[in-house]
């Protein structure tokens, strides 16, 4: 066994988040793996289709809840289209959990606010779970989403569960003319929502992942409102291969996305050169 | 441990051919003769007498008998509806390096730090555990040599499990590690006892080499730290054509690359390949994005990991001044007067700062 | 030499160019390439036997750093003019776009760190035989007439040798000089021809040409690079000069050249006007391998 050998995950489910999203429940072959396999909120894994690579996703699941993980994807390139043509019951590899991850502990009793655009949400959704889960240990929880369309919202189910939810303050929103007749929420873009229902910053942490647009206009919006930069947390991608810091692909700067990260503060990323 | 003994030249051929016999890979520097010139390069021994230990540095370097150009991480079949992984059967083969130069053994040992770093790299280490270097102080130097500048010399054992200093007749050979140490025990009927002190080494090659550049390795860590945006890079990237000749031929240069290679409908294997981030491949997303987007990013990348990054993470800089890139570059890109330039600048920022 | 410096300082001057491309002594007393973007830098041009690189690598459009400069003016021998006319015929460049300093060139030597004069034993292969002692696409020709460099046709003489070898023989030699391959590309990166944005090798939908290190890899990739320049290639060997393998690649270009001639009567030009094979067709054309 060398460290580049991959676990051996099977394909339990499959979800069509949108035409060109899905989402894919994996789990272990080998039992005393999935038993064992545990991971923390923010990880990411290597994905491989054999025949066709790996790639890098963040788990998408809660490491509250056993047994599976999951992976949230569009077709990008030669893997993604791999793993689009398999079906429930193929074997899949996994290598993982790797990178740092998002600090459940420091957040406890406080406020969390949640905010992602489009496929942004899939490693927000980990965290999300992971503290509605644990839901009597945190303060107040808002989740503010928005996508390009109402069909191009992911995980559906859950943002009808979460809106439920009398614990949890759920805010949506569609761009401009993508919003159905039956469209409840709000229309306009996530940025503008966050100024709108965005709560107050004492006590809190933003989680804030999405499109690169998103990002640049979100995370200086939450500082002008009073967020401290160190208690506004995203996730940065970056093409990886090895994912445990040897292969020399990932850094940004002298920060490997892959060891340093993915999970970085705004007042990290302000240090970082412009090279993502 | 520092035991010294004495091997005289018939006695290096029959070690040599003691384990050739007994199955052992000998890599050496053996004469090559490249369009009309004499070269030397490492090669696997089939007879003692290839062995060229005074000599022109080989032109590539020791890296690939730890660290293959291609390697298969494993082998996969479909079987019924899920997939069996087998390890390459290949194993370590054992290896004894007979002549590497201080620049290549110590480049070695530099590397062990990343493929270490919280995850242990079992191929690397594998392979390093399977190979004992033999160093031999260097007899030749040219203007493309700069081992001193970073903290290395002619004559420095780092990385050498022993080291060979020519003396009269041969060769003596100090054993630095116990696996050094094990070898030669094992063979200890071709060795006798030092009798007389340690030769010091003529400094002649050593200043030699120093005259080719001097530098202050932390304040050239600090200014590159500093300077990200500097103009300088655009200047100095013109003449980079980005083809990667200077990573692959650098002792210290490990990135990679990973690949799945279909063999047949239902079987393959993953393989590891050497990689440089010369290329714009080398960073480019799906969504076809590169944060690297042209050469002065990509020629930035490689002065800083190797003297900003990597020592920053591992108190090491990542070159062993062995001036190979000088050498291949087709553009000339010189990292001797590249350093020599950002030594300047660095000094430069000092006095005013 | 001050023929040229002046000439380029003109350019400077008339606002004709906004950076000068040619050569330079470097730190180790041979030449490299230099950037001249401002008149003071002009006094750093040379010009001599040393001058082995083909400048019109810099030119095409993908190297974004150099083009970013702006206007260049590039001094070229009559090789590399052949090279900034294939750019031109295949639309990488615009004629009008560039200025070009051709140079009376008597020869260059294999390696521009060789200081000894031009003789037998260091001449470029290219240059033995070249009848084009200055370029016929210029906009300026600097200096004084030489003679054509002296030699032994080595290189000939090596490539009929391996084609009177067997298939066994032959594929023995190329598994001995591609197995040293290492995927490096510099080859690729050097070449003025191979200017596409993204080479068949780095596709992966499909993955044409594997890129790992092994002989089927190197074999694929070499061949198909050599197909690739057929009719295309300058011989100005900068291939051979970047490969840290130093694998003897101008065989393969040159045979594939020497296919191209017989079968279409066509060498590399710097005419930019003539119509090369890729990209143009007669109706005489020899197609037996289809029928």
């Amino acid at each position: 066994m060398n460290l580049y050998q991959p676990h051996l995950v099977r394909i339990e489910e499959m979800i069509d988040e949108t035409s060109d999203t899905r989402t894919l429940r994996l789990a272990f072959e080998n039992p005393e793996i999935a038993q064992k396999f545990d991971f923390k909120a923010g990880q990411f894994g290597e994905y491989s289709v054999f025949g066709a690579g790996e790639c890098t996703f963040c788990i998408a699941s809660s490491p509250t809840r056993k047994g599976y993980i999951e992976a949230s994807f569009k077709v990008v390139g030669k893997v993604t289209r791999a793993m689009r043509r398999l079906n429930v019951g193929d074997t899949m590899g996994f290598r993982g959990p790797y990178g740092n991850h998002f600090p459940l502990e420091e957040m406890k009793g406080k406020n969390i606010v949640f905010i992602a655009g489009g496929i942004g949400l899939a490693p927000v959704r980990c965290v999300i779970w992971n503290t509605l889960d644990l839901r009597d240990q945190f303060k107040d929880v808002t989740i503010i989403y928005g996508a390009r369309s109402v069909a191009d919202l992911v995980y559906k189910r859950e943002l009808e569960e979460w809106a439920e939810r009398s614990d949890v303050r759920l805010h949506s929103c569609v761009d401009p003319g993508g919003e159905t007749p039956d469209w409840k929420g709000e229309v306009c873009f996530v940025p503008m929502l966050v100024e709108k229902v965005v709560p107050a910053p004492q006590d809190a942490f933003a989680v804030v992942c999405g499109p690169p647009i998103v990002i640049m206009l979100t995370l200086p919006l939450l500082e002008k409102m009073g967020f401290a930069p160190e208690r506004i947390y995203t996730t940065l991608e970056n093409r990886m291969k090895c994912g445990l810091g040897k292969c020399g692909r990932c850094n940004i700067g002298s920060v490997y996305v892959c060891k340093d990260g993915p999970v970085f503060t705004s007042a990290q990323l302000k240090m970082l050169p412009p090279e993502y | 441990m520092n035991k010294r003994r004495m091997l005289n030249e018939k006695n290096l051929d029959a070690f040599v051919q003691d384990l050739i016999n007994a199955g052992t890979r000998v890599i050496s520097p053996i004469r090559r003769k490249e369009q009309g010139r004499e070269t030397a390069t490492y090669a696997a021994v089939q007879n003692p007498e290839e062995i060229l230990l005074a000599g022109p540095q080989p032109a590539l370097p020791l890296k690939d008998v730890v660290f293959p150009p291609t390697e298969t991480l494993f082998n996969w079949k479909q079987v019924k509806s899920s997939i069996r992984i087998k390890e390459n059967p290949e194993g370590f083969k054992k290896t004894v390096v007979i002549g590497a130069r201080p620049c290549d053994a110590a480049a070695m040992e530099i590397v062990d730090r990343v493929m270490g770093w919280d995850y242990r790299d079992e191929l690397w280490f594998g392979r390093r555990q399977a190979t004992t270097v033999l160093a031999v102080a260097c007899s030749q130097c040219d203007d493309a040599c700069f081992c001193t500048a970073v903290g290395l010399s002619p004559t420095n054992a780092r990385g050498a499990d022993c080291f060979l200093t020519p003396g009269e007749g041969g060769f003596e050979v100090e054993t630095l590690t116990s696996k050094g140490e094990e070898l030669l025990e094992s063979h200890h009927g071709r060795f006798t006892q030092a009798k007389d002190p340690a030769k010091t080494q003529p400094a002649e090659l050593e200043n030699k080499v120093r005259a080719n550049l001097s530098l202050q390795p932390e304040k050239i860590q600090q200014w590159l730290e500093r300077h990200f945006d500097d103009p300088l890079w655009k200047q100095l990237a013109l003449r980079c054509h980005g083809c990667g000749a200077c990573a692959f031929i650098c002792p210290t240069c490990h990135c990679f690359d990973i690949v799945d290679e279909p063999e047949g409908i239902d079987c393959g294997r993953r393989r590891r390949n050497w990689d440089a981030c010369q290329p714009a491949l080398f960073t480019m997303h799906g969504s076809g994005h590169n944060p690297r987007k042209d050469q002065t990013a990509r020629f930035r990348q490689r002065i800083m990991h190797k003297f900003n990054i990597y020592p920053a993470r591992f108190g090491e800089i990542l070159c062993t001044g062995c001036g190979r890139c000088v050498r291949v570059c087709a553009a000339g890109m010189d990292l001797v007067s590249i350093l020599g330039e950002i030594s300047y600048m660095a000094e430069e920022a000092g006095s005013t700062s | 030499m001050q023929e040229l410096r002046d000439l380029a300082k003109k350019l400077f001057q008339e606002k004709r160019v906004d950076a000068i491309l040619g050569y330079e002594i470097d730190r180790r007393g041979g030449v490299r390439p230099a950037f001249a973007t401002q008149i003071e830098d002009c006094d750093r041009l040379v010009f001599d036997h040393r001058c082995v690189h083909n400048l019109a690598s810099y030119v095409s459009p993908r190297r974004t750093h150099v083009a970013d400069l702006g206007r260049l003016g590039i001094v070229v021998k009559a090789c590399d003019a052949r090279a900034i006319a294939g750019l031109i015929r295949e639309n990488q460049i615009k004629r009008e776009d560039i200025v070009l300093i051709g140079m009376r060139c008597g020869g260059v030597v294999r390696d521009p760190a060789i200081s000894e004069p031009l003789d037998p034993a260091n001449v470029a292969q290219r240059c033995i035989g070249c009848e084009q002692r200055e370029p016929t696409l210029y906009d300026h020709l600097v200096g004084a007439p030489k003679p054509a460099p002296a030699g032994e046709r080595r290189r000939n003489a090596r490539l009929s040798e391996i084609e009177s070898m067997s298939p066994e023989e032959r594929l023995a030699l190329w598994k001995e000089l591609l197995g040293r391959c290492t995927r490096c590309h510099a080859c690729r990166q050097v070449c003025p021809m191979c200017f596409c944005e993204r080479c068949v090798a780095d596709k992966t939908r499909p993955a044409w040409i594997e890129t790992s290190p092994h002989m089927r890899g190197n074999f694929a990739w070499h061949l198909t690079r050599a197909l690739h320049l057929a009719g295309r290639c300058v011989d100005c060997g900068e291939c051979e000069r970047a490969c840290p393998a130093q694998i003897p690649l101008g065989l393969l270009n040159r045979k594939a050249a020497n296919i191209v001639a017989a079968r279409y009567g066509y060498t590399v030009t710097d005419d930019p006007a003539k119509p090369a094979p890729i990209g143009a067709y007669r109706l005489d054309d020899e197609q037996e391998f289809i029928a």
